[in-house]
């Protein structure tokens, strides 16, 4: 049985993000392993805790998991919305997760289909907005004065898509943490 | 010109003001009301709204109230011309009752691609959105 202490120890060597996808992603199957599985699990649920090492992140999955509980029922929007999937909510909080930490945090916004809204907003003629829903396709567009698109990228649940971290930052400003979103 | 109930003609000409109740506080910050609070309802295809006309805003409020919010609080409505609609390449076609109801219609729904067509939808609730003005009690 591993000590909590060199399991902490390790965490901190591989570092944050590599322990959270240990945590999740591992098929250990020796009790050693599990063991240490469960520990990195502890550990990487503590550390989401703690705003003072998981900063915004934490409270920013606290208000998601508020909002996906205010629209767990058909017709939150008194017109049929469907209720917030679950499956949206655990994706946003591995997107969330995943966010680099130079990309301020997004606003959330339930929508009529069961998905979530992930807004971007500099202002209103330049925005990013992304749609998490059922499955790990997301779809986003954006508005940057004359410039519009939209398009459709995968998460594999890591990783933000290249794509759509260039995106946010072109709308938002590369590292301007004084941008980030309320 | 055919009229409705309302009083109103059966066309919603451009100029037109179009009312959005809002439900959820989430669907409108400091800055601007937020494209998901324009999106279609997903069984119909259609987002529903109100046609302005005279209204004060107290009356609009009390519309809101009635047809729509019910029990829930009504938070806000996004404020936009039917012009703006258009110029997404969408559409507003009355349809009472209630009285004033409409509805913006032409959403893509093309169910090959749910994602893609997503996308597009929410290109042109930024569209709109961009457009809309925020009325809060």
């Amino acid at each position: 049985m591993p000590e909590p202490v060199s399991t902490t120890i390790g965490i901190c060597w591989l570092g944050y993000a590599a322990a959270q996808g240990y945590a999740r992603g591992s098929s250990a199957v020796s009790s050693e392993a599990r063991a240490v599985r469960d520990a990195v699990c502890a550990v990487v649920d503590l550390t989401e805790r703690s705003q003072a090492l998981f900063g915004g992140k934490a409270a920013a999955i606290s208000r998601l998991r508020a909002l996906a509980n205010q629209c767990a029922e058909p017709g939150w929007d008194s017109d049929g919305a469907c209720a917030v999937s679950p499956i949206a909510v655990l994706l946003t909080e591995g997107f969330i997760r995943a966010l680099p930490d130079s990309i301020p945090l997004p606003e959330f916004a339930p929508e009529p289909d069961g998905s979530l809204s992930l807004d971007w907003i500099q202002s209103r003629n330049c925005l990013f907005s992304i749609s998490l829903g059922s499955n790990n396709r997301l779809a986003y567009a954006w508005l940057d004065g004359a410039d519009k698109g939209h398009a459709v990228a995968r998460f594999d649940g890591d990783r933000i898509p290249p794509r759509i971290v260039e995106g946010i930052r072109a709308i938002m400003g590369y590292g301007n943490a004084s941008l980030r979103a309320a | 010109m055919e009229t409705l109930p309302s009083g109103l003609p059966e066309h919603v000409s451009d100029e037109e003001s179009l009312a959005r109740f809002l439900t959820q506080s989430n669907h409108f910050n400091a800055v601007m009301v937020r494209p998901a609070a324009l999106l279609p309802n997903p069984k119909n295809g259609q987002t529903s709204v109100f046609r302005q006309g005279k209204e004060s805003p107290e009356a609009l409020w009390q519309i809101g109230q009635e047809q729509i919010a019910g029990e829930r609080s009504l938070h806000g409505v996004a404020i936009f011309k039917a012009k703006h609609v258009r110029e997404a390449q969408l559409d507003v076609a009355a349809q009472e009752p209630p009285p004033r109801h409409a509805n913006i219609i032409g959403w893509p729904s093309n169910t090959s691609d749910p994602e893609l067509e997503k996308a597009k939808r929410k290109a042109l609730a930024i569209q709109i959105a961009q457009h809309a003005e925020l009325l809060r009690r």
